[in-house]
């Protein structure tokens, strides 16, 4: 017997049930995508859908803050090695994040 | 004295040390013995108390932090390539008096992945092999992650010495040598002592591993002695047999990893006997082209290479023969991996696919580097302008594919764990292997244009075309970094969250259990045994049926 959350946690499950016979029918998982999910692609989504009506609300005028706080950074990062550097910290904070959560959580 | 002469003087080195070790080490008496292990311990007072003692901890020690090395090691490879088109891109960072240029960093990051991430692989395999190859325990698995920490800081000051070599006045690269000295004698006795105490004739793998660390202080020996330590070809001798040192190494861990990992036995011992013998009595050409690095390493001023005409011959005929080690060793490490089939066996196990590549670039890395090197000696300069990028793809796509694969293959073995996803661990190696060969071969591209440009017309200035290559080059290298990123959370999150390994037996994908084996085709005797039946295995012949769960016949 297979179930529907079998079927949506695994991707082979939904070619093949527990004896490795093909399942040639239509099945309905039961399992929903997080909420903490849900409100983040919303929040990019509103996200775009603001800067392309202030683009067209205030067409040629610079954001607010935005572009108030970046000149700060010309003449800082203003080669595109920086860009691979920055996904290179992220990485690096991973690691170090990973090391100090696992050695430390129970 | 030239060449030949530092050459018979290591030659005669190593053989009295083979010889000594085969003869039971007598140099390790009882005395002896007891003295080692107490200098590895408790002469170290509290010091020791803060390593684990546990079985298999120095290795994976050695493992995580050469993971950790890699990742360091090919950031600063790739903003050493990224410089190498725009050298202004990190002009902000002058402001902290900070001045990084392509070829400082390149330097760092080579230095860093030779030392730091595959160094560290291949002690951290080393200090499981030789245990297991001798049929017991390590002799001091405390002192060996204390050494860890320790290599660790020498590579730490390598890579400030690789950017500035002095600091008021103080060689910083030679303060690194000493400290890696430290690390590497004590990582050796501890191996003498574990081979020592072995209870069975150890593996010609073994053997690899021990003479590849010995040959380290015995070739710094052999040049001191001869009293060339301050000439060029000292110089560049010493850099070439530190190579094949490392290349024993290597030779060594993979060689085991790839019978380990497949399942297979080790394809021919003949061959494995041809690497060993190979490796040293002939010049290993893969490496840094000059003897400059060895000269700063040991603190003297690197001196020109003046060779006289007997070094030139002597010297490019005993290189082109390291052709033959080359060749045994990748022919080896295939067919091991392949057994009786045309493909990868166990091809699941992470590390076989690294093992596969590095086995397979060896022998045009090897041939490339050949001509490079032969080009040098004889003083005609004209490849020099590839070499670095060659160093790089030498690196890349055979030191730290083949070290990383033993590592991930005997990874579950000393951590207990197996690496938390093999998928990842996959995907990780399409991107380290695809991103350094297309990533390094575009920056050797560049490299050739800026040849062909230089030739016709010496006072050219680098074109957009070398640059554009370089460009490219340096963004497909990002992969590597990016690989390497997740290579190392996934062995990290492995040793903590990765699923147990219960019975080291069952980590196979073999179905062979001690106590019976189903046969379902025809098998050599030799082939059960590398499989894991033994003596009082019970052969099941199991009949081909049509019946769901059955062997089905094609």
């Amino acid at each position: 017997m297979i179930s529907g959350r079998d079927i949506i946690s695994s991707w082979d499950v939904i070619m093949e049930n527990e004896n490795g016979v093909s399942v040639s029918e239509f099945i309905e998982g039961e399992n929903e995508p997080a909420a903490s999910w849900i409100f983040f692609i919303l929040g990019f989504v509103i996200t775009i859908i603001f800067l392309i009506l202030y683009g067209i609300l205030f067409p040629g005028s610079e954001l607010p803050v935005i572009s108030s706080i970046l000149p700060i950074f010309e003449g800082v990062f203003d080669s595109g090695l920086w860009f691979f550097i920055l996904g290179i910290m992220v990485g690096a904070f991973a690691i170090l994040g990973t090391m100090l959560t696992e050695a430390t959580s129970e | 004295m030239g060449l030949i002469t530092i050459l018979m003087v290591f030659w005669l080195s190593i053989i009295i040390v083979y010889v000594m070790l085969n003869r039971g080490i007598w140099v390790f008496t009882d005395v002896t013995k007891g003295t080692s292990l107490f200098m590895l311990e408790k002469a170290l007072g509290p010091a020791i108390d803060f390593a684990e003692g546990r079985k298999g901890s120095g290795a994976v020690a050695w493992i995580i932090q050469g993971a950790v090395w890699l990742v360091i090691s090919s950031t600063l490879t790739f903003v050493g390539l990224w410089l190498g088109h725009e050298p202004t891109a990190l002009h902000s960072l002058s402001a902290w008096g900070l001045n990084p240029t392509s070829e400082s960093l390149i330097l760092a990051g080579k230095l860093s992945t030779i030392f730091g991430a595959v160094g560290m692989f291949l002690i951290g395999s080393a200090l499981h092999i030789v245990p297991k190859l001798s049929n017991t325990d390590l002799a001091s698995e405390k002192n060996a992650t204390l050494v860890s920490f320790v290599w660790a800081l020498s590579i730490f000051i390598m890579v400030i010495g690789a950017y500035m070599p002095e600091i008021f006045g103080v060689k910083i690269l030679l303060i690194s040598t000493l400290i890696n000295s430290l690390a590497l004698i004590a990582i050796i006795v501890n191996l003498l002592l574990t081979a020592s105490s072995r209870e069975r004739k150890m593996a010609l793998p073994g053997w690899l591993i021990i003479i590849g660390l010995i040959s380290v202080p015995v070739s710094t020996l052999a040049v001191a002695i001869t009293g060339n330590l301050t000439n060029g070809t000292g110089q560049w001798a010493l850099v070439r047999l530190i190579g094949a040192s490392f290349f024993l190494q290597v030779s060594g861990v993979g060689l085991y990893a790839a019978s380990y990992g497949s399942g297979n036995p080790l394809w021919s011992k003949s061959l494995t006997v041809i690497t060993l013998a190979g490796s040293i009595f002939t010049l290993n050409p893969i490496g840094f082209l000059s003897g400059e690095l060895s000269a700063l390493f040991i603190g003297l001023d690197p001196a020109l290479m003046e060779p006289s005409r007997n070094d030139v011959i002597g010297g490019s005929f005993i290189m082109a023969l390291f052709a033959v080690p080359l060749i045994s060793l990748a022919s080896n490490l295939l067919i091991t991996i392949r057994g009786d089939d045309s493909f990868i066996e166990n091809s699941d196990n992470p590390g076989m696919a690294e093992i596969n590549f590095g086995a397979i670039m060896l022998i045009p890395v090897g041939i490339s580097f050949l001509f490079v090197q032969t080009d040098y000696l004889s003083g005609n300069d004209e490849l020099i302008g590839l070499s670095s990028s060659l160093h790089l793809l030498a690196i890349w796509t055979v030191l730290v594919p083949i070290s990383m694969g033993a590592t991930l293959c005997i990874f579950p073995a000393v951590s207990g764990r197996n690496v938390l996803s093999a998928n990842r661990s996959r995907r990780a190696f399409w991107l380290i292997s695809g991103g350094a060969f297309t990533g390094i071969i575009f920056t050797i591209m560049g490299d050739f244009s800026n040849i062909s440009l230089l030739e016709l017309d010496p006072e050219a200035v680098i074109t957009e075309t070398p640059n554009g290559l370089k460009s490219l080059g340096s963004v497909l290298f990002y992969l590597v970094v990016l690989g390497s990123i997740f290579q190392c959370l996934n062995m990290i999150r492995g040793y903590y969250r990765g699923s147990q390994i219960i019975d080291e037996n069952s980590k196979s994908s073999t179905s062979i259990s001690l106590k019976s084996y189903n046969l379902t085709k025809t098998a050599t005797v030799r082939k059960l045994f590398s499989k894991g039946a033994t003596m009082d295995t019970e052969i099941v012949p199991v009949n081909e049926s049509e019946k769901q769960g059955k062997p089905t016949e094609l």
